[in-house]
């Protein structure tokens, strides 16, 4: 590579310099080095959840007012809880239908905009994937305190 | 000893026709060439910004144990330092030594006791570590679950259950990142 300056008449010595790239491959190849040795090629992260389905501290609504939203996790799908209203949300063949939950869950957000808190309620036979795929729609339709529970611990 | 100008040659015993033709031939062009570097470099620049997009200052937290596939989330926080429970279709680990067997925590237990002893008396000891060690800091009970996709939750609440004996009531689970197009996660 070289920087080329064009130059006058009768001048005998070209004036075409080459830069000295040794040092910057160097650096380039070090850098390389270390950050190959640094990557992180697997993201980890965490999804948060409490385990009973308590009140926030300095809540004084008692208990028993206030609305429970609850996504009861089962065998046969889901069945997400409002209060007194139930949706029940059956499998789509053997796959749990998330999409709808989500759809639900985005409904239940805009009629109570101010509740944050909702309690999974599992069966003991539901894997780990499907309870995490059941918090992670709750998060993603805002409901960000999430309490995972049995189906027991529940009360509905 | 005469001094003789520098020049160009070979050794006799090297056969490079194409360069003693050159050099024999008085020709004006040198003999030799400048590598072009402009690609290498090109190649080594975007290297270094890819892998200066993926590098993550915080080092490893949590290291994925070989018999545990995690689930991925969307939604996810960033990993904070805290015991860390395995849970894989086999055993279950606290901080990587083994602490029960899964095919127990499958039984019901005769006393109706949800609680897994052994994990309950490490994590207490290491609650009364953290105390002993930070007695200005306020424990704020967080344990990491890293659990395999396939466990039920059977076996997960009595983990849970045993955490939150011992003062972990903050569970966080641990995921595999993924944003929302689906694609790997960016690096925060």
């Amino acid at each position: 590579m070289g920087v080329s300056i064009q130059g006058g008449k009768g001048h005998r010595k070209s004036l075409n310099a080459d830069l000295n790239l040794v040092p910057y491959i160097d650096l380039l190849t070090c850098m390389v080095a270390f950050l190959l040795i640094t990557a992180v090629w697997t993201q980890l992260a965490r999804l948060s959840a409490a385990q009973k389905g308590q009140g926030q501290a300095g809540e004084e609504t008692p208990p028993e007012l206030q609305l429970k939203i609850v996504v009861v996790v089962n065998q046969e799908g889901f069945n997400l809880v409002v209060g007194q209203d139930q949706t029940p949300i059956p499998k789509k063949g053997t796959e749990y239908d998330f999409e709808k939950l989500g759809t639900e869950l985005k409904k239940a957000k805009d009629g109570h905009p101010d509740k944050n808190d909702i309690q999974v309620a599992s069966e003991d036979q539901v894997v780990f994937d499907t309870l995490i795929r059941t918090m992670d729609t709750a998060l993603s339709s805002r409901f960000v305190d999430i309490s995972l529970v049995d189906t027991g611990a529940a009360g509905i | 000893m005469p001094i003789f100008a520098p020049k160009s040659h070979l050794y006799d015993s090297v056969n490079l026709e194409a360069a003693k033709a050159r050099l024999t031939h008085h020709t004006r062009k040198s003999v030799y060439e400048a590598l072009n570097l402009v690609a290498y470099i090109d190649m080594m620049t975007m290297l270094v910004i890819f892998l200066l997009m993926s590098f993550s200052a915080t080092g490893e937290l949590l290291f994925i144990q070989k018999n545990i596939t995690m689930p991925d989330a969307q939604n996810w926080t960033a990993l904070e330092r805290a015991p860390v429970i395995g849970l894989s279709k086999d055993v279950v680990t606290l901080d990587g030594a083994q602490v029960a067997a899964m095919d127990e925590l499958s039984k019901d237990a005769a006393t109706g006791d949800a609680k897994i002893s052994e994990l309950y008396e490490k994590l207490v000891v290491l609650k009364n570590n953290y105390k002993l060690l930070h007695p200005t800091d306020q424990f704020n009970g967080i344990a990491i679950i890293q659990a395999d996709k396939g466990v039920e939750f059977k076996a997960l609440k009595k983990v849970m259950y045993s955490a939150a004996t011992a003062g972990y009531n903050n569970v966080n689970f641990a995921v595999n990142a993924r944003s929302k197009g689906g694609g790997a996660a960016p690096t925060e």
